[in-house]
């Protein structure tokens, strides 16, 4: 087991300030059931790119997109940057996805990924997870929602325009 | 050594191919189970009192290429109740994977995940809370010859445990989806069909009665126009022995088939979907030994339960699992299921007199859910079920969830629930349960990053554990540090000894993708269920750590 560790924590050390990553590129659907390749992220040159990982049955996913919502319009107005909610929903619940932003009234784009390719390829462990990428490299990773991250996010924009 | 090497072999190719790019995640969940006056570990059990589950994944990409390794370690031991066959330190999975978009071609060796349609025929993917990693082993390869068609092919073996062990069976299967609107131009409708067929090989030698090949198929089709979606699948399984009790049955061979209706109309502020299925021994393994597995082993396709996956305590202790299999027991005979549920979203809009200020958001979701009825012979392992006859009641739930943002400071969730819940049938003990439960959540915000949450809930129930009571606070000092304390009192139950409070108290640090967590307290037993498929806990009291990185 120490090796193991070791192996761990030594490519972390090694490697963690050495390579800024890319968003992999995975085939994830959009809601109307075209395919919509993430490659695209990375093209942004310019713009931010944020995403944020949810799921219908995640409260405190629905917790930050809502308070992201509400605060959407306002950032837009000042700040340049494309976000989306990427639902991890499997097929037990992916048919909640369309009704249940509709039902709230969310105005993001949403992108589906059905069996968590994204999820995988990106390395993350659970949701609710925010990723932003700038001109195809991520610059900034957070893991979980508690009251007051959206402002952390809204900072992370802004120092980035 | 080895773990050396590779480390070596990484470190030297990713100097070398500096243009590439390295990315990748630790993850470790240890426990320390200690005893108290009331929890006791098992003896069996309780030699190993540390325990831990660690997983730690590395992927390169340089041009078209990417490689992954996934390394994993119970040591000493896996948490309470995993598979005995993760243990030690091993390779969990490792692939290459080749990727051209101008030829549209995607070719994955090695270990792969993946899913056909709604996954009814086939699905491999990982959830480590589950203890589910049941990734192929071998050979993906998908095409596009045309914009809207989709092709998959693949080969291979099941994983089962850790570095080479994997499932007897073979598995071979090929997908197809084309977006037929999108050939024809059509653009004011959408839809489109897919067709895939899945084949297990497994020989058993001294069973030359059985047809060493079992293959699942299915076809199925999507419509949508405007706010209206439309879609369905049918799915067919061919013969295969019944297994009882770990033994196989060539003597009894059933064939299966499954049919999914989803329905859905949506517009601004409001949705409804409706969700109805019918399966029949639908249960599809790697190794037919692994059929009905408590580890969740083998699986091959994806029968979820389609009902409200909740997120609370004590909404989660009587969790409907999918019911696809065939069992035969005088008054409990089972082939599978027929049921469905039904949503509502909907928006009361902000300054009308239910919506105030900010807006009200309600959800009211049913499930119900039966056995196949039918003429069942359980001496002579014989049945006939009719298509559209529903059995015993399985499972029944309602509920309804309110967000209520009453303030800039103050919001809220009521979540109300009445459930009927079949343990009989469901977990084939004994007993029946109705429970009501409540659960009232709120946040109080301080300022930008301080905050507040309360959870309140309690459960009324005849039968199972009879009534709890619950209560949780977090209070997150900026956004990196946080502390909660929780207690679940099943305070109701009719034997007294039963009457614990399961209490737990911790703290998590939280920046960028670094999340560390350290509790402790007793675990309650029973399932714990995601996505529909549920892993059984025994009970614990411990210390807890979990960490996780990524980069």
């Amino acid at each position: 087991m120490t090796k193991f560790f070791s192996l761990a924590l030594v490519s972390f050390f090694s490697f963690h300030s050495l390579l800024a990553q890319e968003i992999p590129d995975v085939k994830l659907a959009t809601l109307d059931g075209n395919n919509f390749q993430t490659q695209k992220f990375n093209e942004s040159v310019g713009k931010l790119v944020v995403l944020s990982f949810w799921a219908t049955w995640c409260i405190p996913c629905i917790n930050e997109l809502s308070v992201i919502n509400d605060n959407l319009e306002g950032w837009h107005e000042k700040l340049a940057f494309d976000l989306y909610a990427i639902s991890e929903d499997d097929s037990r619940t992916t048919k909640r996805v369309q009704p249940l932003i509709n039902g709230k009234g969310w105005s993001m784009p949403i992108l589906l990924d059905k069996n968590q390719d994204l999820k995988r390829a990106l390395n993350i462990a659970s949701i609710p997870y925010t990723v932003v990428v700038k001109n195809g490299k991520i610059i900034f990773r957070h893991l979980g929602y508690v009251v007051g991250d959206e402002n952390q996010l809204y900072k992370i924009i802004q120092d980035n325009q | 050594m080895y773990l050396r090497r590779i480390l070596l072999l990484l470190m030297a190719s990713s100097t070398f191919y500096a243009k590439g790019q390295l990315s990748g995640s630790l993850e470790t969940n240890a426990a320390l189970y200690v005893d108290d006056s009331k929890i006791k570990l098992e003896q069996i059990e309780a030699r190993n009192r540390l325990r831990s589950n660690s997983y730690f994944r590395l992927d390169y990409k340089l041009n078209n290429l990417t490689a992954g390794v996934q390394f994993e370690s119970y040591e000493p031991k896996a948490l309470l109740n995993y598979s005995p066959r993760l243990n030690k330190t091993n390779l969990g999975n490792y692939y290459l994977n080749y990727k051209n978009d101008k030829l549209k071609l995607d070719v994955t060796v090695g270990h792969f995940y993946g899913q056909f349609g709604s996954g009814l025929v086939f699905r491999s993917w990982e959830d480590r809370q589950l203890g589910i990693a049941n990734s192929v082993v071998g050979g993906m390869v998908k095409f596009s010859p045309l914009e809207s068609v989709h092709l998959t092919g693949l080969y291979g073996k099941q994983r089962n445990g850790l570095g080479f062990d994997f499932s007897d069976g073979v598995v071979g299967g090929i997908n197809g989806d084309a977006e037929i609107s999108s050939l024809l131009k059509i653009k004011k409708v959408k839809f489109g069909l897919g067709l895939s067929y899945v084949n297990r090989n497994e020989v058993v030698t001294d069973l030359s009665s059985l047809n060493n090949n079992t293959y699942l198929t299915s076809l199925r089709g999507d419509f949508s126009a405007g706010g209206f979606s439309a879609d369905w699948e049918y799915a067919f399984k061919s013969k295969d022995a019944l297994v009882e009790f770990n033994n196989l049955r060539p003597d009894l061979q059933f064939d299966g088939d499954a049919y999914l209706i989803n329905l859905g109309f949506t517009k601004k502020g409001f949705g409804v979907t409706a969700n109805l299925r019918r399966s029949e021994n639908f249960g599809f393994y790697s190794q037919r030994n692994l059929s009905g597995n408590v580890y969740n082993e083998g699986f091959l396709n994806y029968v979820p339960a389609l009902t409200k996956q909740y997120d609370y305590a004590l909404t989660n202790i009587y969790v409907y699992a999918a019911q696809p299999n065939i069992s035969f027991e005088p008054n409990r005979n089972k082939a599978g299921e027929i049921g469905g549920q039904f949503d509502i979203f909907y928006q009361f809009k902000k300054h009308t007199p239910l919506g105030g200020k900010f807006g009200t958001n309600i959800s009211l979701n049913y499930a119900q859910w039966h056995g196949l009825s039918g003429k069942y012979d359980a001496l002579n392992r014989k049945y006939e079920a009719p298509k559209l006859a529903f059995g015993q009641k399985y499972y029944q739930d309602i509920s309804l969830e309110i967000r209520k943002k009453w303030s800039s400071k103050w919001s809220s969730v009521v979540t109300y629930l009445n459930q009927y819940y079949n343990i009989r049938f469901v977990e084939e003990a004994v007993g029946e349960v109705k429970a009501n439960t409540i659960v009232i959540d709120n946040t109080l915000r301080f300022n930008k990053s301080k905050s507040i949450r309360c959870e309140l809930q309690h459960q009324w129930a005849e039968g199972g554990f009879d009534n709890w009571a619950a209560a949780q606070v977090e209070f997150n000092f900026n956004a990196v540090w946080s502390v909660f304390a929780l207690d679940l009192y099943n305070f109701g139950n009719t034997e007294q000894a039963k009457r614990l409070h399961f209490y737990n108290f911790g703290t998590s640090y939280n920046k960028g993708a670094c999340r560390i967590t350290a509790s402790y307290g007793r675990q309650r037993g029973g399932l714990i269920c995601v996505g529909g498929v549920c892993r059984f806990v025994p009970q614990s009291v411990g210390f807890n750590l979990g960490v996780n990185l990524s980069f």
